[in-house]
């Protein structure tokens, strides 16, 4: 039996090898070259050291969160339109001559409610003024608003919900402290701090952040809380690193992504925030333009000269949608789970 | 043995300690009951139970993570546990170290290795400057058998062994006296278990540590270990020199801990059968159990009634030993 498997899978070896050649091809032994085998193959020796070693090439966090962002061609276009709105809307209104208090055209009448033509881009209003010059100059004071109110909240915030997030004495009192501030109606403060500290930049951004940054602590107390007792950071503990240090190192690098997030769907709310607040009235005075004021201002021409309402509101539509979506791309790519 | 033990330095004792958690507002759990052991300078000193049976809870108490709610800890003869100065707080961090059970999840994933073998020198400022700490990283690197390339590496880039070396590495960086090691193998494949272990001791005979090595594979135990506590449900059932637990077990639930060791025999392993431990009721009548010492550096925790019964087994013990030796 046995003589017969190793006879029969002799031939089928002899079958395979020379299945399928032709006759003529195959190589006689003579026309072989002839090589050493131990040319071929030499014995490798064995390193322990050489098995330790990692291949893959050297990962680094913020070069990869720029190659994941630049990877995708509509960030790089959301991108230059935010970088070109926001440098627009801070270098044009400073070669305009535009001045919300002064009215130079009020007489003309041949200068008013003009429709968009190639001479007055955005059209004039009803005091005759360029549309143009008043939307950038509104959105340029806008944005500062909001971005200095997003620097203060989430500065602010962040500091607070750290140490909030960490500290089981503070969170019973700090607990207390949202749940009452949270409840009280945010148009309320507004509507008291306007009329105690009046009009202008410094009244509307401390309106804006005064009861603002105990919504970021929150959010950033719960993050902290989530990843506070996982075991890198009894790790920590166990070796002596200080709190101070456990948050900054082992709490917010991981905590870059949710923060994005939260930036980029805060500027573009401080934003509607301003505006909201100025079509209230208790927003910057009426020596600043803002996208609220003209919005608020323009709002009863909506039917008789439609492009005096529609411009303004497309253009704080176009700045906050591509703030938001830069915003939410660079939190996508600060989240090392899309790294490749 | 036991005159050999006096001799020797205590350089951990856990005397009495409860640990208790709250539940709610006013239950408590008590994880840790009445716990008492010495644990020598030099020796690696395991603490065996399943799952749930407090030991990690035991070894955190070590290094004081968890609060003990009655008796004390002493490390080199002084007082651990409870409030202690900032000064005793540090030096306890110094000596004694930790190894976690799980090297993905106690490594810091935002950081490089350098960054996160450096934290206690960081901490402790253990070094003279910039050059001293890294070349005392490559050196703790090279200890553990990882390259100074590593050093700019995150921990996501390593496998699981490599990881737990880091682990050690880090721990063992602060030059401490004790280390605790909490199941350190029990997340790592198979195949690199006794890589770990036999890196563990040794660097133990290279820089003469302690190891409290918390464990419920008792193959492993035997391997490692001196001497060994068996725990269960919070109470310390028997202490024994490692091969004398072996060989000599008599607390009816180190029997059963021993008898569902799996063995690497086919035909052994088709006929073990397991024994069952339950718990008995406590009989309110009998004298109160205690920590009993049956041979020369064996403890059980018995009461009068036990010992005879574990007398009487450990006589057919040394019988049955001594027929196949």
């Amino acid at each position: 039996m046995i003589n017969f498997l190793k006879k029969h899978m002799f031939d089928k070896y002899r079958l395979d090898k020379d299945f399928g050649k032709n006759p003529e091809e195959t190589v006689s032994p003579e026309e072989e070259v002839a090589v050493n085998e131990d040319e071929l193959f030499c014995q490798a020796e064995f390193d322990e050291k050489k098995s330790e070693i990692i291949a893959a090439p050297r990962y680094s966090y913020w070069k990869s969160v720029w190659k994941t962002f630049v990877g995708s061609k509509m960030n790089i276009a959301v991108s230059i339109l935010v970088i070109f709105i926001v440098a627009f809307s801070f270098i044009y209104p400073s070669f305009s001559n535009y001045d919300p208090m002064d009215a130079p055209y009020i007489n003309d009448a041949s200068r008013k409610y003009l429709a968009p033509s190639a001479e007055h881009i955005f059209g004039t209003d009803d005091i005759g003024n360029e549309v143009f010059d008043v939307v950038w100059e509104g959105a340029r004071n806008s944005l500062i608003v909001s971005l200095a109110a997003t620097a203060i909240d989430m500065i602010v915030g962040i500091i607070v919900g750290a140490i909030w997030g960490f500290s089981k004495k503070m969170d019973k009192w700090m607990i207390e402290i949202y749940n009452v501030i949270s409840n009280v109606p945010f148009l309320l403060i507004a509507m008291i701090l306007s009329y105690i500290l009046g009009n202008g930049f410094g009244p509307l951004i401390f309106t804006m952040t005064v009861t603002d940054w105990i919504f970021v602590a929150y959010f950033i107390r719960t993050q902290v809380m989530i990843i506070r007792d996982r075991e890198y950071n009894l790790a920590s503990k166990c070796l002596g690193t200080s709190t101070w240090t456990m948050v900054t190192k082992n709490i917010l690098p991981y905590l870059i992504s949710v923060i994005m997030t939260y930036i980029s769907r805060q500027v573009p709310a401080l934003i509607s925030y301003e505006v909201f607040l100025s079509y209230m009235g208790l927003g910057l005075g009426m020596q600043y333009a803002s996208l609220g004021r003209t919005i608020s201002n323009y709002t009863s021409y909506m039917r008789g000269y439609p492009h005096l309402f529609w411009i303004p509101v497309s253009i704080l539509a176009i700045i906050s949608i591509s703030l938001y979506i830069v915003g939410q791309k660079l939190a996508d790519a600060a989240d090392p789970r899309t790294h490749r | 043995m036991s005159t050999n033990n006096n001799e020797r330095e205590v350089i951990l004792s856990i005397r009495h300690v409860d640990i208790s958690f709250d539940i709610g507002k006013k239950k408590k759990f008590k994880a840790v009951k009445d716990a008492s052991f010495d644990i020598y300078r030099g020796e690696t000193f395991a603490l065996v139970g399943e799952s749930g049976s407090g030991k990690t809870t035991l070894g955190r108490a070590a290094i004081r993570i968890n609060p003990c709610s009655a008796g004390e800890i002493l490390f080199n003869g002084e007082r651990i546990s409870g409030k202690i100065s900032r000064k005793q707080d540090r030096n306890v961090i110094r000596n004694i170290q930790m190894i976690f059970q799980d090297p993905a999840a106690s490594l810091n994933e935002r950081a490089t290795i350098e960054y996160c073998i450096s934290e206690g020198l960081y901490n402790f400022h253990l070094y003279k400057d910039e050059e001293d700490r890294i070349a005392k990283v490559d050196k703790a690197l090279e200890d553990v058998g990882l390259l100074p390339e590593h050093k700019s590496r995150y921990p996501h880039e390593f496998s699981g062994g490599q990881r737990q070396r880091v682990g050690i590495a880090r721990a063992m960086i602060m030059e401490p006296q004790l280390i605790i090691a909490d199941e350190p193998i029990s997340a790592l494949d198979v195949s690199i278990r006794a890589q770990i272990l036999n890196l563990m001791n040794k660097l133990k005979k290279e820089k003469n540590l302690t190891y409290l090595f918390i464990a419920h594979d008792l193959s492993v135990v035997r391997f490692i270990a001196d001497r060994i506590a068996v725990i269960h449900l919070g109470k310390i059932v028997e202490i024994a020199e490692s091969e004398d637990l072996f060989r000599y077990p008599v607390h009816p639930y180190t029997i059963s801990l021993l008898s569902a060791v799996p063995m690497p025999d086919p035909i052994i392993e088709k006929q073990r059968d397991s024994i069952v431990y339950t718990k008995e009721e406590d009989d309110p009548e009998a004298s109160p159990r205690e920590m009993r010492e049956i041979r020369p550096g064996h403890f059980v925790y018995a009461n009068d009634e036990d010992m005879v019964a574990f007398e009487e087994r450990l006589k057919k013990l040394e019988l049955y030993n001594a027929e196949n030796q």
